[in-house]
């Protein structure tokens, strides 16, 4: 039996390709301004399947986000659709019937009704509809996780507009241009959280 | 079924709380000091960034740059 879920971690499933990098690092600044953690399957260490890592993952996650916005067929000759998003959130549906009260899951599309036929099978789930746009998925971030003394838009948006501008320097830090390295990654994180000023100051050493 | 809201009622977590849930280390802190400070400097110089200011222009650049 996995240990209880980490109530402040948020697993996110969303593509990972350079025309979604955008909305991506608006899910890492939305959720770390929120006082939410997010992981991505590609932040764990290698040595298992993958499979059984992400399930591992999905199990030790209170929440998780599914991004569906991106199902559409690549134009590329063999063009293959992207199943990995509905797998991922097939595996997590299954672990929230089987768990009840422990696991809570959100699906975002950027068209609204789009998934009624991607997915029929998700029919009477409401999905959050951000647009395709860096301001929609903040927006449905604040209004999926609603706490007291959570930023405003504008607010998330200025950390995402600073958060940006360094993407560049983190890339160079890190001899990669893949913003979703696991270590690109962890920088995004720590970048918004050091300018994160809605924590609390720390709590003084007894 | 409606959509699911999640109603957070834990105390907000601390910096530290934070960076130790995300496993940052000191070392990554460190070497990302000098661009915090930068990123500092801008934020206490600045308004909120215009909504509509954010959006295409970027995207189009990262586009036409991949």
């Amino acid at each position: 039996m996995p240990l209880l879920p980490d109530l402040k971690s948020v697993f996110l499933n969303v593509p990972y390709d350079e025309e979604f990098s955008s909305l991506y690092i608006a899910y890492i600044v939305g959720l770390c301004q929120l006082g939410l953690v997010p992981h991505l399957a590609s932040e764990i260490p290698g040595g298992e399947r993958r499979l059984t890592r992400i399930i591992q993952l999905i199990q030790s996650c209170r929440y998780s986000i599914h991004d569906l916005s991106r199902v559409e067929v690549n134009v590329a000759p063999s063009a293959t659709p992207r199943f990995n998003m509905p797998l991922e959130l097939g595996m997590t549906i299954t672990w929230q019937v089987l768990n009840p009260g422990q696991h809570t899951w959100f699906v975002c599309e950027s068209e609204p009704y789009r998934l009624q036929r991607s997915a029929s099978d998700l029919n009477g789930t409401d999905p959050c509809i951000h647009d395709g746009t860096v301001v929609g998925v903040l927006r449905e971030l604040r209004s999926a996780f609603r706490r007291d003394r959570a930023p405003s838009v504008p607010q998330m948006l200025t950390v995402y507009g600073l958060v940006d501008s360094a993407l560049n320097s983190v890339f160079k830090k890190n001899g990669t241009r893949n913003p979703y390295n696991r270590s690109v990654f962890l920088d995004l994180c720590s970048l918004t959280v050091s300018l994160g000023t809605f924590y609390p100051p720390a709590k003084p050493a007894v | 079924m409606p959509r699911p809201v999640a109603h957070i009622t834990a105390p907000w977590p601390t910096q530290d709380e934070m960076e130790k849930s995300l496993r940052i280390s000191k070392a990554r802190k460190r070497a990302l000091q000098p661009l915090v400070d930068e990123l500092r400097a801008k934020l206490s110089n600045r308004k909120e960034v215009p909504v509509a200011l954010i959006e295409p222009e970027k995207r189009r650049k990262r586009a036409s740059a991949a």
